[in-house]
């Protein structure tokens, strides 16, 4: 799903037309050579224990990415997801451990409030830089800084701890190997995926990307598209604010630092256009691959830490280059 | 222009140790901290507050950055209490060099200095013949009293790997050099040993994925405590008990931890109290007392189950 | 250029067969340029389809043919944008393939764009020296020289009164092409290629490029003149190559030929003047009223106000920057406007934004359909039913199989030329676009449209189908505001024009009363010949 066939239309044969998986096979290819070239130079990287690892370690990216798919797609960007995720973490942390109610109260108020806190971000972000036309990139810059004092604020720089049992539980549980919260995040790349293809919202989040006044000549409401489409970034990042507390049994104000790189990263790796209009959430999913087994491959061979950011680095360049060549393809 | 007054004095080098705040007379102290987002900063500096009412004989004025490498804020910090005329900056610097050119314009203004936390460079306090003591804890000693523990609790041969913090950082690079010690001097095996830059969610990844590469790792060295939270979490996903753990600073959510059993030890250094001892040590300069030399230690303990 | 001449003209359905080359072979000597069985495919899209056709040397040679007849392709493929895929290039009795445009300038083909390749903030001379600057020891740039060679390109084509120091974003359109064609000059050129060069002129500045032309001409430079404009490749052309669907159809001498038989060789088929008929559809009731309205942009006090009913074509004449488009806008609701009342029916409307127009069974066709018309990089069948999605969804979720239907639709009724529907919007040729644009707006089921030059940029033949389109919906009852700076255009559509100046009405004509001549004293402000436009 990318290119041409993303962006709106009748999928010939299903969603999955030949072209959609050409568009996406060079990226499927990366990862596949990925995989092989770990997999011949190390001994444990298809261990079952290491597949749930990679699959625990892009979760909470591929969460953020989902979110951050719908902003880029139309043409904007979310610098704040990391902070807004710290924000919703300590704001469900200090509801965790409210004093004197049940475990399920505590859990489901938790929940709803790390949802609400960035839900809230998302819906600032998007209002306002919808309302004035202002760039994102900007708007977002500050809601960084305000997310990450709001998180200092509200948990006075403690990291929270001590959460209820089964809210502990929920994170690190697996099925057949395959961790519950890597299964949330797969969920929602699914509901991403659908909303983008086969609804009326998607499809114009399509069109806004590509020409925004043609969409509002056309009659639809462009700023709350626009809005929306933040305030999914920001409903992720509260997702992922619960899935980070889930796993790790705590709530720091200082989670997340430069976390809005890496799904940022994921998205454009996965073949959206950073101008907006083309792309995919599938080129997502397998952006956050590439780099989850990216970080967890470089460590099994053995590799410094500061070799492993260089060719991390290296890996975005060449993934937006080649992604140059492929939409130029894919045009003629 | 009272500001200006004190700056015109500052700079032909007269000392007022009657301070800005003349009122009641009583002397300011200027505190520069690191981070006030990282909550050791953050319980120091309560410390310090706290401290100021107890005492009740000086003013108290401080200062924190944006983050842990925010040192250009430091450097302004201290240029401000240089114009502002206080009687004593009391510092955690950021960056063991570059904070050694204004706190030497500091001293030139005859301010008393006292530099906590972290030691400034030698080798730039030479270059710049600045004469300095140091009053805070021993990193390196404190993370070798943490290694100690493992390599007690595991004995010669223990195959160990070290999770530090970010590199290129002081009390980073000394940790990681106390728990060499403690490799060397009980004959554990050293696995691996990288960086999770202080976060407990890069942390958990970090360790996870090292575990895969070393599935017979027997101890683990984090750095701080933050990050041994992410490496606990690591062995409870992996089902792995058999793993014994040491971190450093003693934050509140380890405790539990270390109840428990999750955390063989983890070292205290006193945060709260170090803003606050340091400006005790100030106060006598300030007051008339000799000078401070050398390395003024201050208290470290080994905190674990017993 | 404020009108361009077009003639209003529909086609007949006869369809002349293809007319056999009628040039003479020159003798080889003659031959700068000769191209054999040219093709070219992007895709499945045969955009060359076999071109033959030579160029003499020192003849102005006209190249012509619809949009999407091949003649940019063969441009590109003659300056080495694109490689060829058969067929083979003779320049000057050796084969010929340029590897890219840099080899075909070394070569001597030196292109002038549509498009301006200008750099606006930098100096004449800059842009004249751009590709080759002139340097001194350690690549330092040699000033005086480059202002040396500026100035002689400059004089080469008469340009004398041109400041080689002015930025060129001090200079009219007109200078700005002319810079480029010095540029392109300075180097040796063997054969100059003007792709549509008097598109942005006045008619002054076009007698100047025709001078120019005639210059290099007698130079020895073989001048290639790519136009929309057959009077103007009537005026300098020594021949005149037409080519139709990426195939060359014939290569005459203009001195044996006739604009009437370009064109139909153009079109492939023969066209025939209309004949205008009273509208006997119009209904009494207006469908929309404007009363008062003044727009943001530049308002008069007066406002404007006019009419429209059932059936009724209304157009809107007047310069460029008379408040047509304005106008449309605000109607619509794409623009806020300053005050005015809007009825529709008689009801007062309340337009705040483009839906509350839709939902009042507004249409609008809009100028640019570039910017603002079509998605081009989204599906044909995406872009029909943009503004009709509620038709194709329900509860939010698409129905791809309504969709087709619905586009397939669309486009059968507006006999669009696609490959599929799932084709993106890019795909479609200039004129299909602006039929995408209309077909779209059909789909919603309006019943007035706004049409802002509905046929910009699109070909003859393109043109004449668009207009039986539109006239076909008025006689079904649809009312219609065309705004055109095509006058020929408004007189074959409209049943009334209305022309304006300075943003207010400044006449109602009639049919009876249409004549070039008196809307553009109208448009140019001239005193009335009717009073306040019949409401």
């Amino acid at each position: 799903m990318s290119s041409a066939d993303d962006i709106g239309g009748t999928p010939k044969n299903g969603a999955f037309s030949l072209r959609a998986i050409i568009n996406n096979a060079g990226i499927g290819l990366a990862l596949l050579v990925l995989i092989l070239f770990f997999s011949v130079t190390t001994e444990h990287f298809l261990s079952p224990n290491n597949i749930t690892n990679i699959l625990t370690q892009i979760t909470i990216n591929l969460i953020l990415a989902v979110g951050m798919t719908f902003v880029i797609l139309i043409g904007g960007i979310d610098l704040s997801v990391g902070s807004v995720m710290a924000f919703a973490a300590v704001v469900a942390g200090k509801a965790i451990t409210l004093p004197g109610l049940g475990t399920t109260e505590l859990i489901v108020l938790a929940v709803l409030a790390g949802l609400a806190a960035g839900l809230v971000c998302g819906i600032i972000n998007g209002g306002i830089s919808a309302y004035w036309s202002l760039p994102s990139f900007i708007i977002t810059l500050g809601m960084l800084n305000i997310a990450r004092g709001a998180a200092l604020q509200v948990s006075d720089a403690q990291t929270i701890y001590s959460f209820p049992f089964v809210f502990e539980e929920f994170g690190s549980m697996l099925i057949y190997g395959v961790p519950v919260v890597f299964l949330l995040a797969l969920l929602l790349v699914a509901i991403a995926w659908f909303v983008l293809n086969f609804t009326v919202f998607g499809r114009l989040i399509y069109g806004i990307g590509n020409n925004e006044e043609a969409v509002r000549l056309a009659g639809h409401p462009v700023f709350w598209y626009k809005v929306a489409a933040f305030t999914i970034c920001g409903l992720t990042a509260g997702i992922a604010a619960i899935v980070y507390m889930a796993r790790l049994s705590i709530a720091s104000p200082i989670a997340g630092i430069g976390f809005e790189l890496n799904a940022i990263a994921a998205v454009i790796i996965g073949g959206t256009s950073l101008a907006g209009g083309r792309g995919s959430v599938i080129g997502t999913l397998l952006g956050a691959f590439i780099i989850g087994v990216l970080a967890n491959g470089l460590i099994l061979i053995g590799l410094s830490d500061f070799m492993r950011q260089m060719i991390t680095g290296i890996v975005i360049v060449v993934a937006v280059i080649l992604d140059h060549y492929r939409a130029k393809f894919s045009a003629s | 222009m009272k500001l200006v007054k004190f700056a015109a004095a500052a700079a032909t080098g007269i000392l007022l140790s009657t301070g800005m705040a003349g009122a009641d007379d009583k002397p300011v102290v200027g505190l520069v901290m690191k981070s006030l987002a990282n909550e050791f900063f953050q319980n120091m500096l309560v410390g310090a507050e706290q401290h100021e009412a107890t005492r009740g004989d000086y003013e108290l004025i401080a200062v924190g950055m944006q983050n842990e490498t925010d040192f250009e804020s430091q450097i302004n910090a201290v240029e401000n209490f240089i114009t502002q005329g206080v009687d004593a900056i009391v510092i955690a610097p950021a960056d063991s060099r570059a904070m050694v050119r204004p706190l030497k314009k500091a001293m030139e203004a005859g301010i008393t200095v006292v530099n906590f936390d972290v030691a400034l460079d030698a080798a730039a306090k030479e270059q710049q013949g600045v004469e300095l003591a140091f009053v805070g804890p021993d990193n390196r000693g404190g993370a070798q009293l943490a290694g100690n523990a493992l390599g007690e609790a595991l004995g010669a041969g223990g195959k160990v790997v070290i999770i530090e913090g970010n590199p290129g950082a002081d009390n980073a690079n000394e940790r990681r050099l106390g728990f060499e010690d403690s490799v060397a001097a009980y004959g554990l095996e050293l696995l691996d040993s990288r960086t999770a830059h202080w976060e407990t969610e890069e942390a958990n990844q970090v360790f996870s994925t090292m575990l895969t590469a070393h599935p017979d790792v027997q101890g683990v060295m984090a750095a701080n405590d933050s990050m041994a939270v992410g490496v606990v979490k690591a062995l409870e996903a992996a089902g792995r008990d058999d793993i014994m753990v040491v971190g450093f600073d003693n934050i509140p959510a380890v405790g539990p931890m270390i109840e428990d059993g999750r955390m063989l030890a983890t070292v205290d250094q006193f945060g709260q109290q170090m803003a606050a001892n340091a400006i005790d040590l100030a106060l006598e300069v300030v007051a008339g007392g000799p000078a401070l030399e050398g390395w003024v230690k201050t208290e470290i303990e080994l905190v674990t189950a017993d | 250029m404020l009108f361009s001449q077009v003639s209003g003209a529909v086609l007949s359905d006869t369809t002349i067969p293809r007319v056999k080359m009628t040039q003479s072979i020159p003798a080889p000597s003659d031959l700068i340029l000769d191209v054999q069985g040219l093709r070219k495919s992007f895709g499945g899209v045969h955009a060359l389809d076999g071109v033959s056709f030579s160029l003499r040397t020192g003849e102005v040679h006209a190249l012509v043919g619809e949009n999407g007849a091949g003649k940019s392709t063969l441009i590109k493929v003659l300056s080495g944008v694109h490689p060829f895929d058969a067929g083979a290039i003779t320049l000057a009795g050796a084969p010929f393939r340029p590897a890219d445009p840099h080899a075909a300038k070394v070569a001597g083909i030196q292109v002038v764009h549509q498009e301006f390749n200008l750099l606006d903030d930098l100096s004449v001379a800059e842009n004249i020296s751009i590709e080759a600057f002139p340097r001194r020891r350690f690549g330092l740039l040699d000033r005086a020289e480059m202002k040396r060679r500026a100035r002689a390109a400059l004089d080469a084509i008469g340009l004398h009164d041109v400041d080689v120091n002015a930025p060129v974003s001090r200079l009219g359109i007109a200078h700005r092409q002319l810079i480029e064609i010095a540029r392109a000059l300075q180097s040796d050129s063997r054969i100059l290629i003007l792709d549509e060069p008097t598109a942005t002129l006045t008619e002054r500045e076009t007698s100047r490029l025709f001078d120019i032309v005639a210059g290099i001409k007698a130079k020895g430079v073989t001048v290639v003149f790519v136009s929309h404009h057959l009077e103007e490749v009537f005026a300098i052309c020594d021949r005149v190559t037409v080519l139709r669907n990426g195939q060359t159809i014939a290569t005459e001498n203009i001195a044996d030929t006739s604009p009437e038989g370009i064109v139909r060789h153009m079109v492939g088929r023969a066209l025939v003047k209309e004949v205008k008929e009273a509208s006997l559809h119009i209904g009494t009731e207006a469908v929309l009223t404007v009363e008062g309205l003044q727009t943001l942009a530049n308002p008069h006090p007066d406002g404007v106000s006019f009419a429209l009913h059932q059936g009724e074509i209304l157009g809107i004449a007047g310069l460029v920057g008379a408040g047509r488009t304005e106008v449309l806008r605000a109607v619509f609701g794409a623009d806020p406007s300053r005050c005015g009342r809007i009825l529709r029916d008689g009801v007062p409307l309340h337009i705040r934004h483009p839906r509350d127009a839709i939902a009042a069974g507004i249409g609008f066709v809009t100028e640019d359909r570039k910017d603002e018309g079509l998605i081009l990089d989204m599906q044909i069948a995406a872009n029909m039913t943009l503004v009709s999605l509620t038709d194709v969804s329900s509860h939010g979720v698409l129905n791809f199989s309504r969709e087709r239907t619905k586009a397939a639709h669309g486009g059968a009724r507006l006999h669009l030329k696609y490959g599929k529907v799932s084709d993106p919007a890019a795909s479609l040729s200039g004129g299909n676009q602006q039929k995408l644009v209309l077909a779209k707006w059909l789909e919603s089921g309006p019943k007035i449209l706004l049409l802002d030059e509905p046929t910009r940029g699109v070909d003859v033949g393109a043109k004449a189908e668009i207009y039986a389109i539109l006239k076909d919906l008025a006689a079904q009852g649809m009312s219609m505001i065309v705004v055109s700076s095509e006058l020929p255009e408004l007189i074959t559509l409209a049943d009334r024009i209305l022309v304006m100046a300075e943003h207010r009405i400044q006449g109602a004509l009639l049919p009876n009363q249409f004549d070039q001549e008196a809307i553009l004293k109208l448009a140019y402000g001239q005193p009335k010949i009717s009073k306040e436009p019949a409401v």
